[in-house]
């Protein structure tokens, strides 16, 4: 076969939008599991938990508390993610082929950096933070490190691949004209990686809020230590007090960030193609500038001492076991791990298109999803699994569907994001509308008209958040049977720095591994 | 509530406007127009740009409900309930200028998309597993001159003029009483759009009726009947015959619109 015949047959099996579905196939043996996992006990305790909803406390001292809690959380998020744009800038370029190729000639050293810079971002900043806290004990500086450090490799890798991949006939031409490699490198990539650069550091701002509520939640300071205690006590009616602020500055955060995208002209999240250079580049550098005093504010507000860091605890004196570190079942760890992964990867990529198809007929469907999903980002993962066990066993299928609910927010979002610009371009919307003109209904028209052009993109995206979850497995691990996170959680809190230090190594490996599997993925689906 | 003009025992008009009026922001985009379409009746409608054409094909398909005035598809008015409008809308079948096919899918796919106004959920996702009602699918190619090999083609793969016929072909597919297109002939090749017009004029027989709206005169002489529209009111509704010289004066004023063959 001529390599146009099979570029003109579509591919076999099933087509995109069904495509989009098929994750949510997970639902079945989900639903035959369930059932059995249900203990009873405290409907009750979740009825109370919704109802509290309407009903927050407004006690003052409580509201106090909560807006200092509220100003911590926010300060940790900002300061980290300052931080890792910062570190992650130079590390983003120091780490491009593109760079080195043209300072020093070779472009073996980006190679390497890459490489150990995918160390530091396989550990979850939740795992970075305990382990500073053994270290250096509580301080506020903890979790903006435990934020900054893998954010910044991951800034590192996104800036390293957008210049990697800007065209280079701008830079050859102006290193033909005699321009220095430094001058040129500026002028050529420096306006051209501006906008998705921008639009990629926003979007690290909304998950440090995120990662500074679950840092919280752990004992790391902020409104999340507030969040799980309230639960604990089943005071719903102080949690919801907390929960109502939170949601309100991440949905202010959001709407501002998205304002600023349409305003400097960014890409979106979805759209993996950066747009135009944003023609308002004074304009974004000087709100940076602005930033900076108030990030040093932040700082001294928060009582941020960096020399306080170097100060190192004293270590448990360390007599390693590597026999019986050896003999943990790592067998069944990793594939716990991996199936957990798997399982709440799917049903985060599958329910979302679900969900918006069964609200499809619905003026007030869209508003229902949209209040869902920003519950579901915000509300950190360990405390829907303590939630979930107030009515279900602990085990794995507990731990997916908490892990499920976050993600669901997040990828349900960005889907909604999508399906309007998809509504509001050419060819998506119209094709629904036509679909509409002929009778069909609102579910199908969807199906049909929108989700076609979608299926690929969304999926390319679910296969980053797969990976994403793989890393994430660890704040589950709390609920137990959650493979390699239960058992880090436990040496981490027995001093157990053996089993912990080969936990670590696995882990990483396992989420590099996975990383490089969902990348592979990623690149098939959006070629299709 | 009985359109006016049906005789007793014959079929009611597929299509009946009763001084229907849509408002625009500032004047009226439709105004008071009245008219009926009876069974195989085929009727070109002519307008210059902003007369109204676009706007009498979008409340022909219940796109755009009218501000005043009475709509009947086959003597029955656009029904309250949203399954039983669904049910009417299935027996009108638009030809979009865009077409509107479905890129991501195959050319049997894309015709089965004409189905789902009856079929449900099951059918609805065996089509994007498997071949479904090929001989129907085969046999509406056939009609539009296509070759039924074509089927389990991807859409992208076809040509300008293949696509124009798919999309036919989609409509055909769709079995619908009231065909209506809107300037389906812009932007193809004289040849091309004399191919595209004698095969829709072809598809409209009774029951079936078809209304076209057009930009260029010299092809009205396949239709039955000639509506013309200027500044949102009907002023002409006469067999093709009646278009002139004076007329096309009137409706498009100083510049006439592109006539490459002399009057008719």
């Amino acid at each position: 076969m001529t390599p146009q015949a099979t570029a003109s047959h579509p591919r076999p099996g099933p087509a995109p939008p069904l495509l989009m579905l098929l994750p949510a196939l997970v639902l079945l043996p989900l639903a035959v599991l369930l059932p059995g996992l249900v203990h009873g006990g405290g409907w009750e305790l979740i009825g109370q938990f919704a109802a509290a909803a309407l009903t927050p406390s407004l006690d003052p001292a409580l509201l106090a508390s909560a807006f200092r809690g509220l100003g911590v959380t926010v300060a940790i998020a900002l300061l980290g993610w300052a931080l890792s744009l910062a570190l992650g800038l130079v590390g983003g370029v120091l780490s491009s082929r593109t760079v080195w190729r043209t300072l020093v000639g070779g472009a073996w050293s980006a190679v390497v950096l890459r490489r150990f810079l995918a160390v530091p971002r396989s550990i979850h900043e939740l795992l970075w933070g305990l382990l500073l806290l053994q270290l250096v004990g509580l301080q506020p500086a903890v979790a903006v490190l435990a934020i900054a450090i893998p954010y910044a490799a991951l800034v590192a890798r996104v800036i390293s691949d957008l210049l990697d991949a800007l065209p280079t006939g701008p830079l050859d031409g102006l290193r033909a004209a005699g321009a220095g490699g430094a001058a040129a490198l500026l002028t050529a990539l420096g306006p051209a990686l501006l906008p998705g650069a921008f639009s990629y550091s926003g979007y690290r701002l909304e998950c440090a809020l995120r990662s500074a509520t679950l840092l919280g939640v752990f004992g790391l300071g902020g409104l999340g230590t507030e969040l799980r205690l309230t639960l604990q006590s089943l005071q719903f009616h102080e949690l919801w007090t907390c929960l109502w602020l939170l949601l309100a500055v991440m949905l202010l955060l959001e709407g501002l960030l998205r304002l600023l995208r349409q305003r400097w002209g960014m890409p979106g999240r979805f759209g993996l193609a950066a747009g135009g250079i944003g023609s308002r580049g004074r304009e974004l550098l000087l709100a940076l500038l602005a930033l900076l005093p108030v990030l040093l504010l932040l700082a001294l507000a928060l009582g941020v001492n960096p020399a306080a860091l170097l100060v190192v605890q004293a270590l448990p004196p360390f007599h390693p076991d590597w026999p019986s570190v050896l003999a943990l079942p790592w067998g069944p760890l990793v594939g716990t791990t991996v199936l957990l992964s798997l399982l709440a990867a799917a049903l985060a990529v599958g329910v979302a298109p679900l969900l918006l198809l069964l609200v499809a007929p619905w003026p007030w469907g869209r508003l229902l999803l949209q209040a869902l999903w920003a519950l579901g980002r915000l509300w950190p993962p360990p405390l829907t699994a303590l939630l979930l066990l107030f009515v279900l066993k602990p085990g794995l299928v507990t731990a997916a569907l908490a892990l499920a609910f976050h993600n669901l927010g997040v990828l349900g979002r960005l889907l909604l994001e999508a399906a309007d610009t998809a509504a509001g371009s050419a060819v998506g919307g119209d094709a629904e509308a036509a679909l509409r003109c002929a009778g069909c209904g609102p579910r199908l028209a969807l199906f049909y008209g929108r989700f076609s052009g979608l299926a690929r993109s969304y999926l390319a995206y679910g296969a980053y958040r797969a990976d994403v979850i793989l890393r994430e497995t660890v704040v589950v691990g709390l609920v137990g049977a959650a493979g390699l996170g239960t058992l880090l959680l436990e040496a981490l809190s027995s001093f157990a720095v053996d089993q912990l230090l080969a936990l670590v190594a696995v882990y990483a490996v396992l989420t590099l591994v996975g990383e490089d599997l969902s990348d592979r993925a990623r690149r098939r689906l959006l070629a299709g | 509530m009985h359109p006016t003009g049906s005789p007793a025992g014959a079929p009611p008009p597929v299509l009946e406007l009763r001084d229907v009026t849509v408002q625009g922001r500032r004047s009226h985009r439709l105004a008071g127009v009245s008219l009926q379409l009876r069974p195989g009746e085929r009727v070109a409608l002519l307008g210059a740009s902003g007369a109204g054409k676009s706007t009498l094909l979008a409340v022909a398909n219940g796109l755009l409900p009218p501000a005043g005035g009475e709509l009947f598809w086959e003597g029955a008015a656009p029904a309250r309930s949203h399954r039983l409008r669904q049910r009417q809308r299935a027996r009108i079948g638009t030809l979009w200028q865009d077409l509107r096919l479905i890129e991501e899918l195959s050319v049997q796919q894309n015709l089965n998309a004409a189905r789902l106004a009856t079929w449900g959920w099951p059918r609805a996702l065996r089509n994007l597993l498997q071949p479904l009602e090929t001989p129907a699918n085969a046999a509406a190619l056939q009609q539009v001159d296509l070759d039924p090999a074509l089927l389990s083609q991807s859409v992208t793969a076809l040509s300008g003029g293949q696509r124009q016929r798919l999309a036919i072909a989609r409509l055909l597919r769709q079995q619908p009483t009231l065909l209506l297109a809107d300037e389906p002939l812009a932007h193809l090749d004289p040849r091309l759009a004399a191919e595209l017009l004698a095969l829709l004029l072809r598809q409209a027989t009774a029951p079936r009726a078809l209304l076209l709206s057009l930009h260029r005169p010299d092809l009205v002489s396949g239709f039955d009947r000639v509506l013309a529209l200027q500044a949102g009111r009907l002023v002409l509704d006469a067999p093709p015959g009646a278009v002139d010289a004076a007329l096309i004066q009137t409706l498009y004023g100083a510049q006439p619109p592109p006539w490459p063959d002399g009057p008719p």
